[in-house]
């Protein structure tokens, strides 16, 4: 099944993107030729994926499309209570409402945005441990994604299960780059978390992909099936949650994990309110059913293959330009590096989000800010302070695009990069306090700079 | 019966069957052993040994031809579906309010407007409560208080419009607490509760001056609102001739926003949204939106099942849907009444309740007599019903006892385009039998009572009868 794409002018996208606010959200998802916004909900499912959706149970209560969904998650992730939400920030959302208490410390490799904000939303401190290697753009070293243990261990040792009431890790790590995060390390996490007795849970959103990583680069695990690798990652953990929007290739759908019945009491309490009844948690039945497809899909071994092979087919092209991207390839995205792509703009100039601008401008693709936009407002104090990183994420839907829309996109990377000595920076208009970059409204930088750096826009 | 469209007397589907889903027949033994693994609670029971599914008629329609091609059209792009802006255009033309943010379902647009608007403290005047409305308020620190008209809480009343609010309750309570601490009046189309009971337009326009004086807004909750609309064409004097989607939009332009669960009048499976005139308000519901639900293009929902609520809508304000489901409704109740039955009248769009009080007269309402009623219907035919009676109402959070409800209703809820006639004649049967060996019936102790929505997932055992 195909569907249709509309092309625009450069002229029309630059209209489009000032009616925007100059924020990829705000657009409509007809005048975007390439959306790379994410590829959260954006898969194309299979022929058995939509056979199963015609299969559907609606009923209210004890549907079969419950049992089926519940027992596929049992198989693959081994937990005991399985809650089904109506996407993964609703499992966040819910775990953290029983978990967390204010000055919480809540420990990640990396907090992704919907995360953090739902900890913060609670009076919780999200805090980022990223491994050493994550911070050297250039390394090599397989999985950037690696929790720094080291300084997981001073924290458990300072702090104690009484202030860290959960310890996560985000697989593949989305925020530091779509990296994986080894076996090894999963243990090592796991060891602190049970020695200190404080739960551990894997947000476990691209467990396949991660699952793969390891298979691909893991000692030991040259011949394991990824389905094999996901229940041994699972098995180190108290529980997980998942958003099925990206590694179950459905379009809506999540859920909660847990063993602990007494804490899947609670959470189903706070489920009915929100979400909906336990066996459909504000899902219809057949979303419960494409997911229980796309979990079996999605450890498919060369699917798996594909799926990294054609992140990496972009992410090598572009190191051939010498365009600054975020090495090892990822899972399921690009990353260009803002700072370096543009490094005539301060952090506080939002340059990935002039960079996400201007690649929309300029060829009609849709990607993201992930940098001081989607993490520079202390929730504190409100203060605006500079992200770790600066990132544009340029997300890959899974089995969307082809080779040739790839090609497209490297020629509109190449075109803005021609020209990246010219692209001002950006200042926010007007911003929510939770998760702003939604909704933020931003406009081009206006100062007495500005004659430097004037833009290929208003020369037009 | 009184008014049909084009004077027709029979009520005949406007619509074929184009698909269809088997059922698993079961025998009295396995529904016994099922009923008992389920904890005599019908929510706990599975579909699969359901023989027919009068559960809730919330998000169990049939979609049309057209609905599934909508599917088919869904854009799932994370921000700016093509289906959002389908969806506002439609609910800007039927329901005309200017602002729309989707929610995945309609306690998701509860849960918005009620963080939004109430403040600790706030007393919040309704026509009845409804479960998951009223929990949501006091969970926002707010206090439910009922206004609806005394014969909403007597079954046997045949007043046309039990879903009215008592102008002098709702001022009474204004006049106690202060405007300023009635942070919006909740208004239901075909009150839930009271058995899908309507307001009148008259009402309506007294309260929207009365509000309006006080400077209280109506959120109305517009589920049912569609078969709302249908009743007063059908009842009150002067909208005979006038077309329902003009009375729709004549409610809504007297109120100034609502919630929806689109799983009911809009014919989908999953969906729902919170609707509103004010610009401010709007632009806190999306941040908010962007929490719990979903950025504020697609609200937790696949941009299919935006296409399917649009498309949905453009069906539900049908005459002839709305003449077929409110026939169909009727004819089941109209059958139960003949036999005896004790009914809550007069016969509502959505279901028919069952007063079990008066069917149980020997089972006290702690032993909880809706909810034995029901466990009985589905072990003597595999129907699965519904309990809106003491279980349901919950503990008063104040006294920490059982609320005692006036009304103890065994709801039998009618999914929209799903059932026949013939499936109509089969629950009509099982009720009678049922009704023939109604003083062998037995009253349910409750063995596990959670927190929050009890009648959710509480757990009971029969009582064991002695003979004095």
């Amino acid at each position: 099944m195909v569907e249709p794409i509309k092309l625009t002018t450069r002229d029309q996208r630059k209209q489009l993107i000032e009616a925007a606010s100059y924020n990829p959200f705000l657009l409509r998802a007809e005048d975007v030729i390439i959306d790379l916004l994410t590829d959260s909900g954006t898969s194309a499912m299979s022929s058995d994926a939509w056979g199963a959706l015609m299969r559907g149970d609606e009923s209210y209560a004890g549907a079969r499309s419950w049992y089926r969904f519940r027992d596929t998650v049992n198989d693959i992730f081994g937990f005991e209570q399985v809650i089904p939400t109506h996407q993964g920030r609703a499992a966040e959302h819910i775990l953290f409402g029983v978990m967390v208490q204010p000055d919480s410390i809540v420990p990640n490799n990396t907090h992704f945005d919907t995360t953090r904000a739902n900890i913060e939303f609670f009076g919780g401190n999200a805090m980022d441990l990223p491994c050493r290697e994550s911070r050297d753009l250039g390394s090599e070293f397989p999985f950037k994604g690696n929790m720094d243990i080291a300084a997981l261990e001073k924290l458990v040792a300072s702090e104690g299960a009484e202030h860290i009431p959960i310890i996560m890790v985000t697989v593949t790590n989305n925020s530091g780059g779509g990296q994986p995060v080894s076996m090894a390390n999963i243990r090592e996490i796991s060891r602190i978390a049970r020695s200190a007795g404080i739960p551990f849970y894997i947000d476990a959103c691209r467990f396949a992909e991660n699952s793969h990583f390891i298979r691909r680069h893991e000692p030991g695990f040259e011949n394991t099936a990824a389905i094999d690798i996901a229940r041994e990652m699972f098995s180190y953990a108290d529980g997980c949650t998942m958003s099925a929007k990206k590694d179950s290739f459905a379009n809506i759908g999540g859920f909660l994990c847990t063993n602990d019945a007494e804490l899947a009491q609670r959470e189903r309490n706070i489920l009915i309110l929100t979400e909906g009844f336990p066996t459909y948690g504000g899902l219809a039945g057949r979303d419960l059913e494409v997911i229980a497809v796309g979990l079996r899909e999605v450890l498919d071994e060369h699917y798996l293959d594909y799926r990294l092979l054609s992140t990496r087919y972009v992410v090598e092209h572009l190191r051939e330009s010498g365009i600054p991207v975020v090495i090892p390839a990822g899972g399921h995205a690009v990353y260009l590096d803002a700072r370096r792509f543009l490094p005539h703009l301060e952090p506080l100039q939002y340059p990935g989000q002039s960079l996400v601008v201007e690649l929309y401008i300029e060829a009609g693709i849709r990607s993201v800010e992930i940098g001081t936009v989607m993490f520079g407002a202390d929730p504190h104090t409100g203060e605006e302070r500079p992200a770790r990183l600066d990132l544009v994420r340029l997300a890959i839907p899974r089995r969307v695009y082809t080779q040739s829309h790839m090609d497209y996109v490297l020629e509109g990377i190449n075109l803005v990069w021609e020209r990246r000595s010219d692209i001002r920076g950006m200042h926010i208009v007007q911003a929510p306090q939770f998760l702003r970059h939604f909704t933020a409204k931003f406009d081009w930088v206006r100062d007495e700079t500005e004659s430097r750096y004037k833009t290929s826009m208003e020369e037009a | 019966m009184n008014t049909q469209v084009a004077n027709k007397h029979t009520w005949a589907e406007p619509f074929k069957i184009k698909m269809v889903e088997l059922l698993r027949m079961t025998t009295r033994e396995q529904r016994v052993e099922a009923i008992q693994e389920a904890g005599y609670n019908t929510f706990l029971t599975r579909s699969r040994d359901v023989y027919i599914d009068l559960l809730t008629d919330s998000g169990t329609a049939a979609m049309s031809d057209r609905q599934w091609a909508g599917l088919m059209l869904g854009d799932e792009a994370y921000a700016g579906s093509e289906n959002f802006y389908h969806l506002e255009t439609v609910v800007r033309q039927f329901y005309g309010y200017k602002y729309l943010v989707p929610t995945h379902q309609g306690r998701g647009a509860e849960n918005l407007m009620s963080q939004l608007l109430i403040k600790p403290g706030d007393h919040i005047p309704g026509n009845m409560y409804f479960t998951t409305t009223r929990l949501h308020q006091e969970l926002a620190g707010g206090t439910f208080v009922d206004v609806i008209v005394d014969e909403a809480h007597d079954p046997e009343s045949l007043f046309p419009f039990k879903g009215n609010v008592d102008l002098d309750k709702l001022d009474r309570l204004v006049r106690e607490v202060g405007a300023r601490r009635v942070p919006y009046l909740s208004l239901e189309g075909n009150v839930n509760m009271a058995g899908g009971q309507p307001f009148s337009m008259t009402n309506l326009k007294d309260l929207y001056s009365y509000c309006g004086k006080h400077d209280i807004p109506i959120m109305l909750d517009a589920t049912r609102t569609i078969e709302n609309a249908w009743f007063i064409r059908e009842r009150e004097d002067g909208y005979a001739d006038v077309s329902i989607s003009t009375i729709l939009r004549e409610i809504c332009d007297l109120t100034d926003g609502c919630t929806m669960s689109a799983k009911k009048d809009a014919l989908v499976n999953i969906g729902g949204f919170f609707a509103c005139n004010d610009e401010e308000l709007y632009a806190k519901a999306q941040n908010l939106a962007v929490v719990y639900e979903g950025l504020h293009t697609y609200g937790g929902l696949a941009g299919r099942d935006m296409e399917a609520m649009a498309q949905g809508i453009r069906e539900a304000i049908s005459e002839e849907h709305q003449s077929a489901r409110v026939g169909q409704v009727r004819y089941l109740g109209e059958k139960l009444e003949s036999a005896g039955i004790p009914i809550v009248k007069p016969i509502g769009s959505h279901a028919i309740c069952i007063d079990a009080k008066r069917f149980l007269p020997h089972v006290d309402q702690d032993d909880y007599p809706a909810q034995a009623l029901a466990a009985e219907l589905y072990i003597e035919s595999g129907i699965r019903s519904m309990e809106r009676g003491n279980v349901s109402a919950g503990r008063d959070p104040k006294t920490g006892k059982n609320r005692r409800p006036a009304l103890e209703l065994v709801r039998l809820t009618i999914p929209r385009r799903v059932y026949t006639q013939a499936h109509m004649d089969v629950v009509a049967e099982s009720v009678i039998d049922v009704h023939k060996r109604r003083d062998d019936i037995r009253g349910l102790k409750m063995v596990h009572e959670p927190e929050y929505l009890r009648f959710f997932q509480a757990r009971f055992e029969p009582i064991i009868w002695r003979t004095p």
